[in-house]
């Protein structure tokens, strides 16, 4: 816990920012979702956000990769303006923002009319990348998710943790610096969720940067440098998982793991 | 006549009825494309006046279409009416077919979920990338039956040549019906048109289940 | 109980029976038309049927007692509709063909006296038939010309370059004033009438496939072609039909009638 909040004050100049997000606003109509969130994420840093449903919790991760645009603030890669106080850069520059991260949605959006590698090949292969490389690469990634042998398959012959795991792998494949999560358990049945997590943790044990929104409380205080909790658009609190989970501050951090412990 | 000599002569019409055919489809396939994204255009004068199209094309005979297409012209500008019956028959099949498959397209099209644009988009695919390589082969799939309904009434719709004068197979089989007072003619029209639309059927058929290897 | 359930039977048999007989004094008596071929029948300017045909009829019908209705029969199926009871006759400026006699349907006596004449464009530089070598000519479907076309005729048809069959006159007449055809082979008086409201035109008149116009009725209808038969000279004894004839609709096709040519020949 000291080496934490001592890593924290020494702040940019010890470890780089990968992700850092300055008093990022968003509304839904006249519905403020996000209310000036500022966070920052270090390289080989995992980060937990967690909150009730309609915190703005995926809001803030769809906003940092682009998919919602946001109203306000800044966000930056590697200390380079994504947006500077609401306005976006230029299409290309965001294309190029774009292979920094990679995002693993809640119901993992695989390609179902392409079996498993090309799921995996056809986006790096886009962006120019050459088919052998690509293929060397998908194939030792299906290896370190477990899914050896279903090259071929097509999503719909997997299970839904198999699917998840694709979908990792598939934005492992570009190479980000940063991953996001977003809920990536939260459409499996129980008993597969503890392949995906393993996957996860795997990754975070390769000191891969990552960002995970989730509900599995124990996975977020095993994994995770840091952990933060939002609600109604605000983080409430953060900080180390043993105390943000363990001890926590706030009344209102205490009513929600309350309620979920339940 | 008997019913070899009616069969040959009626025989010669198919020709005219397969040039319909495949001109139509040749013709409408992509064109229900482009009304189809004019009509899910952001930009709203675009989309209400394809609604619009779309309406009037559904909402008329299409042997009202075929009318105005030949004859229009001429009522209105005194223009030549075309001597070759079969562009301005291509011509009001296509616009009319154009806006079915438009309407299929479109369904197709939406109800490809959000989320494949969205992955599309962050792994890097351009929107047309993602049109062409994510959403297409998709909803191609997804319209497969209803695209054979289409093409099962385009069969039997291209009968309809025959009130601008096109001399396709229906229409000669009235001619012989007419000159010889008998049935007959028109039972083998009924055997043609079958027998066309098996083989349609069955080569629909046969691309739905090469799309079969995924849900 | 039973004598009285017998007895209504009885009274509701009875009253069925005159029912039936009353339906039969006010025959209802269909007359089966092409709705687009004027001067015989089509469409007037109220939106009622009219044409010297219908007049006729009407007439004939009032003189019978009978209660006329009208069928719009769909020309080139009129002799199914006939036989599929949705008409009594086909009477609309219907050419007699000897296929309709050795089909076995009843054809009245002839009332009218008819050519084929070919249209074609003032300026066109057409004027004989001959002139038509390599041409294309349109013919409605269904039409006696068409009929003539393919039968007697077939020698001058073979000279034609081609030969389109229109589904109503009136898109023959559109297809030659749109210069899709060159000329159009058409019965006499629906040539003339269009003529006179059209510029432009030319009538070429060889006395191509004359023919007669004649009423059609069902195979076993024998007896009420002749009660119409009747009728109708009945009307020409007592002048209707040469009072209907006068009226100046019927202009062109006044000479070409039958029953007056013979009474002013008679006289």
């Amino acid at each position: 816990m000291a080496d934490f909040n001592n890593m924290e004050s020494m702040g940019g100049q010890k470890a780089r920012n990968i992700l850092a997000v300055n008093a990022l606003r968003k509304a839904f109509g006249s519905l403020q979702v996000l209310k000036d969130i500022s966070l920052h994420v270090e390289q080989g840093n995992v980060v937990s956000v967690i909150g009730p449903s309609g915190s703005g919790k995926s809001t803030l991760l769809r906003c940092i990769s682009f998919l919602e645009k946001a109203d306000g603030g800044d966000i930056l890669y590697d200390g380079q303006y994504a947006v500077k106080d609401g306005v976006y850069a230029t299409k290309a520059e965001l294309n190029r923002f774009r292979t920094r991260f990679g995002l693993v949605f809640q119901n993992f959006n695989l390609f179902p009319h392409y079996s498993v590698m090309k799921n995996i090949t056809e986006p790096p292969m886009i962006r120019g990348e050459n088919r052998e490389i690509v293929t060397e690469r998908a194939s030792a990634l299906l290896k370190k998710m477990g899914l050896e042998g279903k090259e071929n398959a097509y999503p719909c012959q997997l299970s839904g943790g198999q699917q998840q795991r694709v979908a990792i792998a598939r934005a492992l494949a570009l190479n980000p610096e940063i991953l996001f999560f977003d809920e990536p358990t939260s459409a499996l049945d129980p008993e597969l969720t503890g392949e995906v997590l393993k996957v996860i943790r795997q990754l975070a044990e390769e000191k891969m940067t990552m960002v995970v929104v989730t509900h599995e409380m124990p996975f977020a205080r095993a994994v995770s440098n840091r952990v933060i909790f939002m609600d109604k658009g605000v983080i409430v609190e953060e900080g180390h998982p043993e105390q943000v989970l363990g001890s926590p501050q706030q009344e209102r951090t205490r009513q929600f793991l309350r309620n979920y412990q339940r | 006549m008997s019913l070899m000599t009616m069969i040959v002569k009626m025989s010669e019409g198919l020709g005219k009825t397969c040039a319909i055919f495949f001109l139509t489809l040749l013709f409408s396939l992509p064109l229900g494309m482009i009304v189809a994204l004019l009509r899910m255009s952001k930009v709203k004068v675009v989309s209400t006046i394809t609604r619009f199209f779309i309406t009037v094309i559904r909402g008329t005979p299409l042997m009202l279409q075929l009318l105005a297409v030949t004859y229009g012209p001429y009522y209105l500008f005194r223009a030549n009416v075309s001597r070759n019956k079969l562009i301005p028959v291509v011509i009001a099949f296509s616009i009319n077919y154009a806006a079915y498959f438009a309407e299929i397209y479109r369904g197709g099209i939406e109800s490809i979920s959000i989320g494949q644009y969205e992955a599309a988009e962050v792994l890097g695919y351009s929107k047309f990338q993602t049109f062409m390589r994510i959403i297409l082969p998709q909803v191609i799939k997804r319209i497969m039956p209803s695209v054979t309904n289409e093409v099962v009434t385009l069969v039997k719709d291209t009968s309809m040549a025959f009130t601008v004068s096109y001399q396709e197979m229906f229409t000669i089989g009235k001619q012989i019906a007419n000159s010889q007072t008998s049935f007959m003619p028109f039972v083998v029209a009924g055997v043609f048109y079958y027998i066309f639309n098996a083989i349609v059927d069955y080569l629909m058929g046969r691309i739905e289940k090469s799309l079969d290897y995924y849900r | 109980m039973k004598k009285t359930f017998a007895a209504i039977l009885v009274i509701v048999m009875i009253f069925s029976l005159s029912a039936v007989a009353l339906a039969d004094d006010g025959k209802v008596f269909i007359m089966g038309i092409d709705p687009e071929y004027p001067p015989f029948s089509y469409l007037g300017d109220d939106g009622e049927y009219t044409g010297f045909d219908v007049e006729v009829c009407q007439a004939v019908c009032d003189y019978l007692g009978w209660k006329m209705e009208i069928f719009g029969v769909n020309w080139d199926e009129k002799l199914v509709q006939l036989d599929s009871l949705e008409c009594d006759c086909v009477w609309s400026g219907m050419t007699i063909l000897d296929s309709m006699k050795e089909a076995g349907y009843v054809i009245s006596e002839p009332y009218y006296d008819n050519t084929q004449v070919l249209v074609v464009k003032e300026d066109s530089g057409l004027a004989s038939s001959a002139d038509l070598e390599g041409k294309i000519v349109a013919v409605q479907l269904g039409t006696s010309g068409e009929a003539l076309l393919n039968g007697d005729l077939a020698d001058l048809a073979a000279t034609f370059g081609n030969i389109v069959t229109c589904d109503s006159f009136l898109k023959c007449f559109t297809e030659l004033e749109g210069n899709a055809v060159d000329a159009v082979f058409v019965d006499l008086p629906v040539a003339a009438s269009y003529a006179a409201n059209h510029d432009g035109l030319l009538i070429i008149d060889e006395q191509l496939g004359a023919e007669q116009y004649g009423i059609a009725f069902r195979s076993g209808d024998a007896e009420l072609c002749a009660q119409v038969e009747e009728a109708i000279q009945a009307l020409v004894e007592n002048g209707t039909y040469a009072e209907i004839a006068s009226k100046s609709e019927y202009v062109d096709i006044v000479n070409n009638l039958l029953f007056l040519n013979a009474n002013e020949s008679a006289a």
